[in-house]
C-alpha cells in the first residue's frame, strides 16, 4: 500500500496533525493515521479531568478531534502498531483486522507522545511488592477500569498528574497520606496545589522523598525521609508510614523506539529525535511532532506545534511533487542552530 | 479421595529441581515436583547472574568442579533442543596490578586442572581490543571462552515444560511440612494435602536443610542466606560490555561483574551479604551504592542512569563450601542435593544428570519413555512473536490474529505471546508469571504502559474479575475494590 502521508499516533498532536494536512492541500484520501490502541484520542482518553483549550475534559477534546478528523474522511486505523520504520519510508505494521502489512510512504510524522519515567523509584530500597504504580496507571484503572489501585497513598512527585492523581484517589474516597517532592520547587504550576491537594486536605512536602518500602506481597508501609541540600536522606527525620500503594511520578519521556530502532539521531537532553528547523528527523520525510519530539510544557503548546509540522510536511510533500529542477534543498542548508546543542 | 503415588517426588522447582525433572521425563516413570512458591524459579534461581561460568573457580577435585565443568559443555546442546536462549559469549577476569597476574595464573592453572578449555592470559591490548570500554588501568586478563549466559527462569521454564509435557505433574503452593516414611514409601505433607513417593530428590534451595530435617537427618553443614544485589540497564547500554567481565577474586568471593543478559540488557551486580532471612529479597541503598562503585572498578565510563530495574536474590550458600548431592544416610532412597550455589545454573544439567546415577544406583529401574517429546510442548517450542522471522510472524498472524495485538511494544509482546503463556503446560496466572515468560513489563517502562492490559488478559483468559489478578503471590493483588 502507498500513502502520501502516515501519521503515527492519534492523540492530539497526531489528530491535528491529520486537520492540518488536509486544510493544507493534502488529500484526506491520501493520509492515514495509525493507532496502537483499541481506540483513538491517545492519553486525552483517561484525563477527566478539565483544563484543556477552553476548560475542555481531556476526553471531550479527544471526541472533538476525532470527529472533526472523521468529518474530512481521514482514515484511521485503531489496534495497528509500527514494528519498524526503514530508511525510505516503508512502514512495517500489524494489526488483527488488516494481519501483517508494508506501507509506503511519501511523508511521516511520528507523533507518538511520551511515556512515563520510572527511574526516580528504583534507588529505593526495600521489596518489590505490588502495590507499587505510576501516576498514569493509577490514573488509567481508576478511569477507565474503574478499580482502586489502593485505598491509603503515598505518593512521589509534584508533575500535574502526580496532583490530579492525588485528588481523583481523594474524591474516590482513598485517602492520600501524603505528596512527597525530593526537589525543593514543585514541577507543576502551584495553582495545582491550590486546585488538586488543598480541598482534600492532602499534605504537600517538599525535600521530601521516600527511602525505603516494606511489604513481601503487597505493600504495608514506606519510610519517607527530608533530604539535606544534597540531596541525601537526614536520616533522624525519617518516619514510617503504613500505607497500601505508593503512586510515582517522575516526568515522562518521549514514546520515539519506533525512531531509535529506525537509526534516528537522539537528542541527549530531551531524548527525543533531532530535528531540522522544519520538524524533520535526520531520515528524509519523517518528521516527529508534540511529545515524542520533547517534553512540552502543556496541551496547547502541543497543539502549535502540530499544526506548524503539518505545514511543513506540506511543504514538503508539495516539493517532492515538483518535476525535479535542479536541486539545492534549502531545509538542509540552514540546520538549526539551537538543536545542534 | 485417593491419594496419588508417584516414583520419584522432586521437592523444589528451582533450576535444579525442574532439570532434574527434565532429565527423569525421557524415562518411563512417575514424577512430581513439589514448589512451595506460585512459580517454577520463585527462589534463587529467579535472581542471580544469568552466567554459564566456565568452571576454573571450584577448587580441583570438588564436586562444584567436576559438575560446573560439565554442565557449561551440556549447556549447549539442552537450550537449542528447547529453544532457549543461550550465548557462549566467554567471559574475562581483569587484573590491575603484579599480584591480580599471579591470580590469574592460579586461576588458569585450576581452571586446566578441572577441564576448562580455551583458557588463555591476555594482555592489555588484546583486552582492550576485545573490550574498548574496560577500565584502562588493567593490565592483564583470564579469557574463558567456553563461558556463556542464559536467563536463569527461562531455562528453567523451558525444562519444567518440556518435563510437564511428558507427564511430570507439578504442584505449586506446596509448603512441604512433614515427611512421613514407612520402610517402603514416603508420604509428603503441606498442611492437609499429601502425595506418596518411593523416591525423593530434595532440591529445595534454601530450604534444603529444613527438609532434611523432616526426616530426622542433619546435613553436615549448614545453608547460610546469602543476599545479592542487582541492577539491570537499559539496551540503550547493551553494547557497552560484549563479555562477563569480573575482577581478580579475593578471599570474599568472585566479587561485582559487568554482563550482557541474552536479552541484550547489562547486568551489573551482585554483592554478597549474608541476611536474616532467607526470604530477603529487599534490595539496600547502600547495596545499590556498592555494586555501583564495584561496577565503575571494571568500567568507569558505564552509564548507570540507564537503570531499568534493581533487584536482590538469596543463595544457599553452604559452610563446606561444596555442593552436597547423596543418599541420605539416615533414610534410604531420599536424595540430597544441597548447598548449590554459584555455579548451580552452570551445573545444573550436570547435576541432574548426577542425581538421575544416583538413582539408579539406589535401584530405580529406568527404562527410556517410549514416544518421550523433545520440545517444550506437543506443538514445539513456541517462539514468542519478538523472536519470530517475518515469515514466521506472517504465518502466526494468519493462525491467530490475536499475534498482531501488541500488548508491550518496549519487549514487543503481543496478546497471542500472552494467551499462550497462560495457556502452557505450566499456567501463567499472575502478572509476573506472564512477565518471566514473555517478558511484557520487562523493558524501559517496566510495565507502566502495559501491566493494565496483560491483567485485562488474564481476568479474561481465568474468568476471574480483574480486582482478582495478582502480581505474583495470592495476597499480591493489583487492585483493591471498585471505585465509588
Amino acid at each position: 500500500m502507498n500513502k502520501k502521508l502516515v501519521i503515527i499516533g492519534s492523540g492530539p498532536s497526531g489528530l491535528v496533525c491529520a486537520m492540518t494536512a488536509v486544510k493544507n492541500g493534502i488529500s484526506a484520501s491520501n493520509i492515514l493515521v495509525l493507532e496502537r490502541e483499541g481506540e483513538l484520542g491517545g492519553t486525552l482518553n483517561q484525563c477527566i479531568h478539565n483544563g484543556f483549550l477552553k476548560n475542555l475534559t481531556g476526553t471531550e477534546l479527544a471526541s472533538n478531534l476525532i470527529k472533526a478528523v472523521k468529518k474530512l474522511g481521514v482514515e484511521c486505523r485503531t489496534e495497528s502498531c509500527v514494528l519498524s520504520l526503514s530508511a525510505d519510508r516503508v512502514l512495517t505494521v500489524i494489526s488483527p483486522s488488516q494481519g501483517y502489512q508494508k506501507i509506503k510512504a511519501d511523508a511521516v510524522i511520528i507523533a507518538t507522545g511520551c511515556r512515563e519515567q520510572s527511574r526516580g523509584v528504583l534507588s529505593i530500597g526495600g521489596t518489590r511488592p505490588a502495590g507499587v504504580l505510576s501516576a498514569g496507571a493509577a490514573q488509567r484503572y481508576i478511569n477507565i477500569e474503574g478499580y482502586m489501585p489502593g485505598k491509603k497513598t503515598v505518593v512521589i512527585g509534584s508533575t500535574d498528574i502526580a496532583f490530579i492523581v492525588s485528588r481523583r484517589l481523594a474524591i474516590e474516597g482513598a485517602k492520600v497520606i501524603t505528596v512527597v517532592e525530593p526537589k525543593s520547587a514543585p514541577l507543576s504550576d502551584k495553582k495545582n496545589i491550590k486546585d488538586c491537594l488543598r480541598p482534600f486536605n492532602i499534605p504537600f512536602q517538599l525535600n521530601h522523598n521516600v527511602t525505603k518500602i516494606y511489604g513481601k506481597e503487597r505493600i504495608e508501609a514506606v519510610d519517607i525521609c527530608q533530604l539535606d541540600k544534597k540531596g541525601k536522606p537526614i536520616k533522624k527525620t525519617k518516619q514510617k508510614i503504613e500505607c497500601d500503594s505508593l503512586v510515582y511520578s517522575c516526568g515522562y519521556t518521549p514514546d520515539v523506539d519506533i525512531a531509535i530502532e529506525a537509526g534516528m539521531r537522539i537528542k541527549r537532553d530531551t531524548k527525543g529525535p533531532f530535528t531540522k528547523r522544519n520538524y524533520e528527523t535526520t531520515i528524509p520525510g519523517v518528521f516527529v511532532t508534540g511529545n515524542a519530539h520533547y517534553i512540552h510544557k502543556n496541551i496547547d503548546k502541543i497543539l502549535k506545534e502540530s499544526v506548524v509540522t503539518a505545514e511543513s510536511v506540506a511543504k514538503f510533500l508539495q516539493k517532492a511533487n515538483q518535476p525535479k529542477k535542479e536541486k539545492k534543498n534549502e531545509d538542509n542548508a540552514h540546520i538549526d542552530r539551537k538543536n545542534q546543542e | 479421595m485417593a491419594i496419588k503415588s508417584y516414583d520419584v517426588v522432586i521437592i523444589g522447582a528451582g533450576i535444579t529441581g525442574t532439570m532434574t525433572a527434565f532429565q527423569i521425563a525421557k524415562y518411563n516413570l512417575k514424577v512430581a515436583v513439589l514448589e512451595a512458591g506460585i512459580d517454577v524459579a520463585s527462589g534463587s534461581t529467579r535472581a542471580n547472574s544469568a552466567i554459564v561460568h566456565a568452571g576454573y573457580d571450584a577448587k580441583e577435585g570438588t564436586l562444584k568442579a567436576l559438575l560446573n565443568v560439565k554442565g557449561c559443555e551440556m549447556m549447549e546442546g539442552i537450550t537449542s533442543q528447547l529453544g532457549v536462549h543461550y550465548k557462549k559469549c566467554g567471559s574475562l577476569v581483569i587484573g590491575f596490578n603484579a599480584r591480580d597476574l599471579e591470580e590469574l595464573k592460579k586461576l588458569k592453572a585450576r581452571g586446566e586442572i578441572n577441564g576448562v578449555k580455551g583458557l588463555r592470559i591476555l594482555s592489555r591490548s588484546e583486552l582492550l581490543k576485545m573490550e574498548p570500554n574496560v577500565s584502562r588501568d588493567a593490565k592483564h586478563a583470564l579469557y574463558a571462552p567456553s563461558a556463556g549466559i542464559v536467563c536463569p527462569y527461562d531455562l528453567a521454564y523451558a525444562v519444567a515444560e518440556n518435563s510437564a509435557t511428558n507427564g511430570t505433574d507439578y504442584y505449586f503452593e506446596f509448603k512441604v511440612d512433614k515427611i512421613d516414611y514407612d520402610g517402603k514409601a514416603y508420604t509428603i505433607y503441606a498442611g492437609e494435602e499429601k502425595v506418596k513417593a518411593k523416591y525423593v530428590v530434595n532440591a529445595a534451595g534454601c530450604y534444603a536443610d529444613e527438609i532434611a530435617k523432616m526426616i530426622d537427618d542433619d546435613l553436615p553443614f549448614e545453608i547460610i542466606p546469602r543476599r545479592g544485589e542487582y541492577m539491570l540497564l537499559d539496551k540503550s547500554e547493551g553494547k557497552v560490555a560484549k563479555h562477563t567481565i569480573f575482577v581478580t577474586p579475593n578471599e570474599k568471593g568472585k566479587g561485582i561483574l559487568v554482563s550482557p543478559t541474552v536479552d541484550g540488557n547489562i547486568i551489573v551486580g551482585p554483592n554478597a551479604n549474608i541476611v536474616d532471612s532467607k526470604a530477603d529479597t529487599s534490595v539496600t541503598e547502600d547495596g545499590l551504592d556498592e555494586i555501583a562503585k564495584g561496577a565503575r572498578i571494571i568500567m568507569p565510563g558505564i552509564n548507570l542512569n540507564a537503570v531499568i530495574t534493581t533487584f536482590a536474590g538469596v543463595r544457599p550458600t553452604p559452610t563446606s563450601g561444596d555442593f552436597y548431592i547423596r543418599e541420605s544416610e539416615k533414610c534410604k532412597n531420599f536424595i540430597h542435593a544441597a548447598g548449590i550455589e554459584s555455579p548451580g545454573l552452570a551445573s545444573a544439567p550436570a547435576v541432574s544428570e548426577y542425581i538421575v546415577d544416583i538413582l539408579k544406583n539406589c535401584g530405580l529401574s529406568m527404562r527410556k519413555r517410549k514416544n518421550y517429546i523433545e520440545t517444550r510442548t506437543i506443538n514445539g517450542n513456541c517462539k514468542l512473536f519478538y523472536e519470530m522471522t517475518e515469515r514466521e510472524r506472517k504465518e502466526a498472524i494468519k493462525n491467530d490474529p490475536k499475534y498482531a495485538k501488541m500488548i508491550c511494544r518496549c519487549e514487543m509482546v503481543t496478546e497471542g505471546d500472552i494467551i499462550n503463556a497462560i495457556n502452557r503446560p505450566i499456567k501463567a496466572k499472575t502478572i509476573d508469571m506472564v512477565k518471566r515468560r514473555t517478558r511484557a513489563g520487562m523493558g524501559r517502562c517496566q510495565g507502566a504502559h502495559c501491566r493494565t492490559k496483560v491483567a485485562e488478559i488474564i481476568a479474561r483468559e481465568l474468568g476471574i474479575d480483574i480486582s482478582e489478578v495478582k502480581k505474583f503471590s495470592s495476597n499480591s493483588n493489583l487492585l483493591l475494590g471498585k471505585t465509588k
